[in-house]
């Protein structure tokens, strides 16, 4: 017992931790409302607080020790994001949730990283010299997510169905996938039960963290209608057009999304010419580059919705559902054309 | 097709395109499972096709075809919960094989071996040429193919099928392999978990195949450095760090000079790369053309063709649709071809016997009007 409920305090997100709490514990709404729940539920808003703040679920050896409260505590994290039904904050807590995971998973021995990615579904195997083999496809449906070269199958080593990984990139296989994983589940509808009283409290505990966040940030209000383009590069580009300085990442977005759109290059550089540190021939050369036109000839692909996030750049609105990539954005329901061969 | 085709062409070919339907029907299986597919057919030459069709069994769709004789007969490579849906979305994917199309590159010969048409003043003629000499408009080429061209797509063929199994680990027997009826090859692939890949997966399998998004920086420090001589590296990068040694063993000098090294790789690149279209592989709810149908781009069939085959299989013979009988047909202007190990034309505004499939083949390429037989 006494290793797997460690484990399963340390990641939540476990089957074995799903089996602790259905084996042990009524998890209805109604019985969490009892006196000693109020414990678990401080330590989920937390949980979506540290998300908020810190980008990341900090979970120490105390933690670890009161395993009941943590294990417990991390689906009524997810009843609490669900409940908000606000999209950036299921974004962030699950980019949160992963992320402390990846850190707590890189001191992991083999055994328990492979043991981890085998149960969320990103079996491995390990290999000879400290490397670690997963299937193609598992590798393909993760990987398009990061936009580094150095992940595209065409500069890995293949065989035989297989894709070879060092211990760290496999982590951050199962950090997507632990984020795709905790996504999901903020997305689920709630049992149709009255919310008890402390749980509204606790909601509006996160509500209140988050619009303190929000009110540092420059201001961001979802139009409510749905754009040509996703409200993130939106942003960006009513910045670069107020002549706000704008980020390395940000200038990194914007272009690549430009030029995927296939906007004209000379159109691009003008975006940027309000810019304080603004250079016709330097910004002319780096668009170009990112298009791929010089250098290496590769073309720069758009930053994945996650890394948006990451960056501090993403700011969704109800289009933003579900959809994973900023390219995405309100493709996800449009008709598809239809091609014979 | 290059010129519009007569009422009486068309019912000529559905015809005899019947005549074949009703004799090969039982070789007309969609893969399964058939409640899951979606089909699409072309019924006449011009007008739209006919899409968005599903059958509940092999029988129902069976009866469709020999009562309509359509012109071609398209199946989804994806499985739907509702395939008969017209909202793409509402179809609901299941899941789609993987498919790959590999074409044979385009040959205009000169002279006697190419002939085109004018799709706006309906001028023709044998030879190339780029704009019509009657209108300055743009001309169509009549797309024949010859063994050449089909022996390198077969060779660009067999390259996909080594990666495949040798990289992807993709089991022989989840591999078919088909004539496409006309100028090149159709590879389909079926393995559980490739076939729940998204479209973004695909577009890494087609990007390995075509060795795009290369490391380049990294993979010229490896060369230069040599410090990877390792020959259990695996991959398609590692084969063109490999084709580069070697090809610069003779010159030690070589390896050094990065515009050297850049040229090598491209060299590499070419070499190994698969020709296949990416468009294609992509998009996951391709219609595929259907085994065993006619093309009605040649009156050829859409012929399996087992991997042990692949290097004896000659399309140009064992394709064909419909053999026996003669008929008459009036030639605008064709090109030299060869069918069934027998050579036919050039032909300019003359009327000749030939064979049935070298008249449907003229015929099919729009440069014939069928006159009787």
């Amino acid at each position: 017992m006494g290793e797997n409920v460690i484990r399963a305090a340390r990641y939540p997100f476990l089957p074995e931790a799903r089996d602790f709490v259905s084996k042990h514990i009524d998890l209805s709404l109604d019985s969490l409302d009892r006196a000693g729940s109020e414990a678990i539920l401080k330590r989920a808003v937390e949980r979506v607080k540290d998300a908020l703040i810190l980008k990341e679920v900090r979970v120490t050896p105390q933690h670890e020790s009161n395993y009941v409260r943590e294990i417990l505590s991390f689906p009524i994290a997810i009843i609490l994001v669900s409940a908000i039904g606000n999209e950036y904050i299921r974004r962030i807590y699950s980019l949160g949730e992963s992320r402390g995971a990846y850190k707590r998973m890189l001191m992991e021995s083999d055994e328990t990283l492979l043991f981890i990615g085998e149960k969320i579904g990103v079996k491995g195997i390990l290999d000879e010299e400290n490397s670690i083999r997963i299937k193609i496809p598992t590798y393909l449906n993760l990987a398009y997510v990061f936009h580094e070269y150095r992940w595209k199958l065409v500069n890995r080593i293949v065989d035989k169905g297989y894709v070879l990984l060092s211990r760290k990139e496999y982590a951050r296989l199962i950090q997507i996938e632990i984020n795709n994983y905790v996504y999901e589940k903020t997305l689920e509808s709630l049992p149709s039960v009255i919310m008890p009283q402390s749980f509204k409290d606790a909601v509006n505990t996160i509500i209140e963290t988050w619009s303190s966040i929000e009110a540092s940030k420059p201001d961001y209000k979802p139009s409510g209608e749905k754009g040509e383009n996703p409200p993130c590069i939106n942003k960006i580009l009513k910045r670069l057009e107020a002549g706000e300085n704008t980020s390395h990442f940000e200038r990194l977005a914007i272009a690549t999304f430009m030029i995927t759109k296939g906007r004209d290059i000379e159109e691009i550089v003008e975006l940027f010419s309000r810019q304080p540190d603004y250079k016709y021939s330097v910004t002319k050369y780096q668009v170009e580059h990112l298009a791929g036109l010089r250098g290496g000839g590769k073309r720069y692909s758009v930053p994945s919705c996650r890394t948006m996030l990451a960056n501090g750049l993403c700011y969704p609105d109800e289009y933003c559902k579900g959809v994973k990539h900023p390219l995405k954005y309100g493709v996800k329901n449009a008709g598809v054309e239809h091609t014979v061969s | 097709m290059v010129l519009r085709m007569l009422e009486s062409n068309i019912r000529f070919l559905k015809r005899e395109f019947f005549k074949y339907y009703y004799e090969n029907i039982d070789k007309l299986v969609p893969p399964s499972p058939i409640e899951q597919r979606e089909f699409g057919f072309f019924i006449e030459k011009g007008k739209g096709m006919l899409r968005h069709k599903c059958f509940r069994n092999l029988e129902e769709f069976h009866k469709f075809v020999l009562n309509e004789t359509p012109l071609d007969i398209y199946v989804s490579a994806a499985r739907y919960e509702d395939p008969g849906n017209r909202d793409m979305q509402e179809k609901k994917l299941i899941s789609a094989e993987l498919f790959f199309d590999i074409d044979a590159e385009p040959d205009f010969k000169e002279g006697e071996e190419s002939a085109w048409a004018c799709p706006n003043c309906g001028a023709y003629d044998l030879g190339v040429v780029e704009t019509c000499p009657a209108c300055r408009s743009s001309v169509e080429n009549v797309e024949t193919v010859n063994e050449d061209q089909l022996n390198k797509a077969l060779r660009e063929t067999d390259k996909l099928i080594k990666i495949l199994i040798n990289d992807f680990g993709i089991e022989e027997s989840n591999i078919s392999v088909f004539f496409s009826g006309n100028r090149g090859y159709h590879v389909h692939v079926d393995q559980e978990e490739f076939v729940y890949l998204t479209a973004e997966g695909r577009r890494e399998i087609v990007d390995y195949l075509l060795i795009q998004g290369l490391e380049e920086n990294r993979l010229i420090e490896a060369l230069r450095k040599k410090t990877v001589n390792d020959s259990s590296l695996k991959g398609v990068v590692w084969r063109v760090y490999r084709m580069v040694l070697e090809s610069s063993l003779d010159k030690p000098r070589a390896t050094r000079n990065r515009k050297v090294l850049k040229q090598s790789i491209n060299q590499a690149i070419e070499e190994l790369r698969v020709r296949i279209d990416p468009v294609v592989t992509i998009d996951m709810h391709r219609l595929m053309r259907m085994p065993n149908s006619i093309n009605s781009n040649s009156g050829m069939v859409k012929k399996k063709v087992g991997l042990k085959d692949l290097t004896s299989f000659n399309p140009l013979t064992e394709a064909i649709a419909i053999r026996d009988g003669e008929v008459v047909v009036k030639v605008k202007a064709f090109p030299r071809f060869k069918l069934c190990g027998k050579t036919f034309g050039p032909f300019k505004e003359e009327e000749v016997e030939l064979p049935i499939y070298a008249a449907i083949y003229i015929i099919c390429k729009g440069m014939g009007e069928y006159v009787g037989g």
